[in-house]
């Protein structure tokens, strides 16, 4: 039923993420329901969270693209953005989202995000807490936790 | 009685009326204190009225509020030479202000930037036979194709679903922006009127009438449930109180019902204490101690001091001592008396929680108290909107008929019941007042308690009259009636003036802070025990209206021989009638 009256755009949208994946990401629409992606991002180079393979899952609601995706990580990671139960702050995600912006867009700027995390603008109070008293020692803390629980085992 | 106190007092509370009275009596030129109200009524009241009615506000209705946008709107287009809608945008941003408007305007670009108006398109369309609708990712013909002061082409069914999920989300759909992400362009009231739903657009223009009336200083709507109407205040004049058209009485400053003579601080004080649990708690404080096992607080409503928890603690305790009950026995004193209640008690053991719990006890009477009366005053009020409203409706049409009277000769009545509904306002607002004043002001409290009493009878004599005695002339079964329809009138409309006027300088009092009252001079008398005549005379002069024997120089109206007013309601009457006029006490 709920595949009947799947919107073009998101039949395209699926079509060209499937088809031409951007680098270090993939999404593949669940097989009872096409408003459901199983997300997997990898950690980018010159992050605390390279070499590690996270999980993700994406929602596109019914308003979408009038509204945006939700989204949530899957897997554990140590980030201030990203709070225990895998869910991101992110301004496009929420009061900055834009019909124009894509799903390709939203995990894009996810992949950015662990790049470069912001700590000025936290989820996680601790962790934020964590990167800005000690920065080193918070990334040996996100490697920690990506060999522990992203290692793609 | 300590003359030279009660001067001083005197003089103080005579300056106070006599200033009164002059409002009172205007600028006509009758002698003060032989003014007969009966004949002057009318008069009187339509100059207190005036008086009254220096309006410092407007009720604005839907269509003023219209207008004054549309004006506004114009003024700005017209002076800016921009379109209506960039007038609009910058508006709403200067919160409705044309003169913010003006400095913003030619103070540089900046406003613009910051609203969202743009100089020029940032794209251009493509020049083919059709683009693709970036949203929806359909190709679209060229007419299909809408887009914002940018140029950020979107297809008309995306930009519908575009505005109408911003208008449902809220007044934030005023400062709707392109949809292209990072495009500040603003989408103005033109885009939504061509491509939005009907429904929405009726919508948006109640939010963006909604934002005239809300985002500025000078304009609030009126609070009461449903009514349409905004006010716009002026300042200045006497106090907040607004009336609105649809007969709501409030406050300006904070939208509480009217409640003068109380300020708003002690409004937003009380309310919240009427409402907030830590009543509760206090009786929960006097009225139970807590298990000494669980801590749930327990009621002892009956029964012996051996009590038992129930599930599932169970615990089994003393409640004088709250000591374990297996402790007990003829050890300590038997079952029934417990010995090391008494001990502890004599060595203060208990004394810092029965302190406690008996100073929450008399806290919670004396709120109780105030409570109670102020509640009990509101529903009377009530009762009389009600009541006033079946006179207006039923009751005057059938009392014309049946006095062979035009209604508009009736008017009396319905004042009279506007007068009440008045009054009961002020009387609930006197417990909160009451409430609030110190205790150790005990002058002060004593002489507000008296006139607060003074203004409960009063009052209930006009209720009862305008209620009980009206009833006989509305009966159907020809029982006549035991006086004239025109003394009923003569003594309604005294009623109902005296109070008035008894209310309005009560309300004015206790605006002041009783600061007539002074302190000492009372205290002093209080404790030599002269209080009760003290108080009568004091009363009296504040008044304004004596029998004769309040001190010399208050009284020039009891000089007069033609006349003496009435020891209960100071109504003034002529020298040949033995007994009030109005409210039929002998002379």
């Amino acid at each position: 039923m709920a595949n009947s009256n799947l919107p073009r755009r998101i039949i395209k949208e699926t079509q060209r993420l499937l088809s031409e994946p951007a680098p270090g990401i993939s999404a593949s629409p669940s097989e009872d329901n096409m408003r459901y992606f199983n997300v997997m991002i990898l950690g980018p180079t010159q992050s605390p969270y390279e070499g590690g393979v996270f999980k993700l899952e994406l929602f596109l609601p019914e308003e979408y693209p009038m509204a945006a995706p939700k989204v949530r990580f899957l897997t554990k990671i140590y980030h201030p953005n990203i709070d225990k139960l895998g869910r991101i702050c992110l301004d496009i995600l929420k009061d900055k989202w834009s019909p124009a912006l894509q799903i390709r867009t939203v995990l894009l700027s996810i992949q950015a995000l662990l790049s470069a995390p912001n700590p000025d603008d936290p989820l996680s109070e601790n962790i934020a807490k964590h990167w800005k008293t000690n920065e080193a020692e918070a990334v040996e803390t996100a490697k920690e936790w990506t060999r522990l629980y992203a290692s793609g085992a | 009685m300590d003359s030279e106190d009660d001067m001083h007092d005197a003089k103080s509370l005579e300056d106070f009326y006599s200033s009164d009275a002059d409002d009172y009596c205007g600028s006509d030129d009758l002698d003060v204190g032989e003014y007969e109200f009966m004949e002057d009524a009318d008069n009187d009241s339509d100059v207190i009225a005036a008086h009254r009615h220096q309006k410092n506000y407007t009720i604005l209705t839907e269509l003023d509020i219209q207008q004054r946008q549309e004006e506004d709107i114009s003024r700005v287009s017209t002076v800016l030479s921009i379109p209506r809608d960039d007038a609009v945008i910058l508006l709403r941003h200067c919160n409705w202000n044309i003169n913010k408007v003006h400095d913003a305007w030619f103070d540089g670009e900046e406003v613009q930037k910051i609203v969202g108006l743009l100089e020029g398109p940032a794209v251009q369309y493509p020049d083919v036979r059709e683009l693709t609708c970036v949203i929806c990712f359909e190709s679209h013909p060229h007419d299909k194709i809408y887009s914002a002061a940018c140029g950020h082409p979107f297809c008309s069914t995306c930009w519908a679903g575009y505005i109408s999920t911003s208008i449902n989300d809220g007044p934030g759909c005023l400062s709707l922006r392109c949809p292209a992400p990072s495009c500040c362009a603003a989408v103005g009231q033109s885009m939504i009127d061509l491509l939005a739903p009907a429904d929405d657009k009726k919508k948006y223009f109640q939010y963006l009438l909604r934002s005239y009336i809300e985002d500025n200083r000078i304009t609030k709507w009126c609070p009461a449930p449903g009514c349409e109407y905004a006010v716009e205040f002026a300042g200045g004049g006497e106090g907040y109180d607004v009336s609105c058209l649809c007969s709501f009485h409030f406050c300006w400053n904070c939208t509480e019902e009217a409640h003068r003579p109380v300020d708003c601080d002690t409004v937003k004080k009380w309310i919240i204490k009427n409402s907030a649990e830590s009543e509760n708690m206090n009786w929960i404080l006097a009225n139970s101690k807590p298990c000494p096992k669980c801590k749930r607080p327990i009621e002892k409503n009956h029964g012996c001091m051996h009590m038992t928890c129930t599930p599932p603690c169970k615990f089994e305790f003393c409640w004088l001592c709250l000591g374990a009950w297996s402790d007990h026995g003829a050890r300590t004193g038997g079952f029934y008396a417990c010995n090391r209640y008494e001990a502890a008690k004599q060595d203060g053991a208990y004394d810092e929680a029965e302190r406690r719990r008996e100073m929450a006890k008399n806290l919670l009477k004396r709120y109780t108290h105030y409570y109670e009366r102020w509640a009990s005053n509101q529903s009377s009020r009530q009762k009389a909107l009600a009541d006033l409203q079946k006179m207006q409706t039923v009751h005057l049409l059938k009392l014309s008929y049946t006095q062979c009277e035009p209604e508009s000769q009736l008017k009396f009545i319905i004042e009279a019941w506007k007068q009440i509904i008045e009054c009961r306002r002020v009387l609930k607002w006197t417990y909160a007042y009451g409430y609030y004043l110190p205790d150790h002001e005990h002058a002060k409290k004593r002489f507000f308690e008296y006139v607060q009493g003074e203004a409960e009878s009063g009052l209930e004599k006009l209720h009862q009259c305008a209620e009980k005695e009206l009833h006989q002339f509305l009966r159907d079964d020809g029982v006549a009636p035991n006086c004239s329809f025109n003394d009923f009138r003569s003594k309604l409309a005294g009623l109902t003036s005296v109070t008035k006027n008894y209310f309005d300088n009560l309300v004015k009092a206790l605006e002041n802070g009783l600061s007539e009252v002074d302190p000492r001079g009372v205290c002093s008398q209080a404790e030599s025990s002269k209080d009760g005549e003290d108080i009568t005379t004091r009363s009296k002069t504040w008044s304004g209206r004596s029998n004769g024997t309040a001190p010399a120089g208050l009284t020039s109206q009891s000089d007069d021989s033609s006349q003496w007013s009435c020891n209960l309601c100071t109504f003034v009457n002529a020298s040949s009638s033995s007994a009030c006029q109005v409210c039929q006490t002998p002379r």
